[in-house]
């Protein structure tokens, strides 16, 4: 339990493996004619409503078009048929649930590549804080006391050598260590005034 | 570095949802592309309302065909009806053929509405919209304009005038709008 990273990505793994599986396996399959219908019409948008599909209107073009699925269906057409059909006359617009092919693609695949990338920044930024913790430190650097041996701050002084700390983490990590062993010199010297 | 990364993705960021935006609020939001149009139109044969004859797309074949959806309760189909009529008066013994598909409606209502409105064109009923689901209609009115050739050339959304049944017309039979 001393590796929360790993535990946290296992749960990742098995939530997105247990998603995966759910997205594969789809709906369960429609047993009665009743239920293919149901199954098509859910699929289809409701052409005179605003984003509700043709199972769940209650428009009367929905009501045929339910009506057009079933006797589809009786005539033996199957289910990709008909979707087919309807969307030879309304466009994909038809479909609730864009094709995975062509733009239709992107939808699909937007979100697993922006979860993707998110995972890549986090990632990144939990390394590079893991690796440079001060790097997150918000004290402000000070001046770097010349001859202490540190490195240059990004409020250096002019003369102590016309270097300046880069805009990087790790010199952000070094402006920090000198700040903490000044730090402790002035403690020191508390300490020594107080026992004097 | 350390700025200028972040700020070109913010503004690459920025530049892609202004130019998703200035290309959807360019566009025309009651315009509906026909995935129809260029292609075959879906056959029908569907009998007139005073049930006298059956009307079949394929006897059209060679004729420019206005197919026009309509109902007695549309209230922008009776704006288009004075062009509708207008262009049937013109064209129709020049090859061009009108057909209004009555739009879930009652028979007893839209042969009212045609002995009112003195239609004179082929009005046809659409048990169960099945015409109107093939040619992916969403409101009505809605005109499809259908070449010699029996591919849907054009489609109009909402009332249509007579200066465009005649542009669509003079596309696919010069010699009638001429």
């Amino acid at each position: 339990m001393r590796r929360p990273g790993i535990w946290l990505g296992l749960a990742l793994l098995a939530a997105a493996g247990t998603l995966g599986a759910v997205a594969l396996r789809g709906p369960a399959p429609a047993r009665t004619p009743a239920d293919q219908v149901h199954a098509i019409a859910a699929g289809l948008r409701c052409p005179v409503c605003n984003d509700l599909s043709v199972a769940d209107s209650p428009a009367p073009l929905a009501a045929q078009m339910r009506e057009t699925i079933a006797r589809d269906l009786r005539a033996g057409k199957r289910p990709d048929q008909i979707r087919a059909e309807f969307v030879a006359a309304y466009g994909e617009s038809i479909l609730l649930a864009p094709p995975g092919r062509g733009v239709g693609l992107v939808a699909w695949l937007a979100p697993a590549l922006l979860l993707a990338a998110g995972l890549v920044v986090a990632l990144t930024a939990v390394r590079r804080w893991r690796a440079h913790p001060a790097a997150a430190d918000p004290t402000p650097s000070t001046p770097s006391p010349a001859g202490d041996g540190g490195a240059p701050s990004t409020r250096s002084p002019a003369g102590d050598g016309g270097a300046r700390a880069g805009p990087s983490a790790a010199g952000a990590g070094r402006v920090s260590a000198a700040n903490r062993r000044l730090l402790e010199r002035a403690l020191e010297r508390l300490d020594e005034e107080e026992r004097s | 570095m350390r700025v200028w990364l972040p700020l070109c993705g913010v503004l690459a960021a920025v530049a892609l949802v202004a130019s998703v935006l200035s290309f959807g609020l360019g566009r025309d939001p009651t315009a509906i592309r026909s995935p129809l149009v260029g292609r075959a139109a879906p056959d029908f044969a569907l009998r007139t309302l005073d049930g006298r004859r059956t009307l079949r797309l394929a006897d059209l074949r060679g004729q420019v065909v206005i197919v026009n959806f309509w109902a007695s309760w549309c209230t922008a189909c009776r704006v288009e009806h004075p062009a509708l009529a207008a262009a049937w008066q013109r064209f129709r013994d020049a090859g061009v053929v009108l057909v209004g598909i009555d739009f879930q409606d009652t028979r007893a209502d839209a042969l009212a509405y045609l002995a009112g409105s003195g239609t004179t064109w082929p009005a046809v009923e659409d048990p169960g919209s099945r015409t109107a689901l093939a040619y992916g209609v969403y409101g009505i009115p809605e005109t499809f304009f259908i070449g010699p050739d029996g591919r849907v050339a054009a489609k109009h959304t909402g009332p249509v005038s007579y200066d465009q049944i005649v542009a669509e017309v003079g596309r696919l039979l010069p010699r009638a709008a001429g």
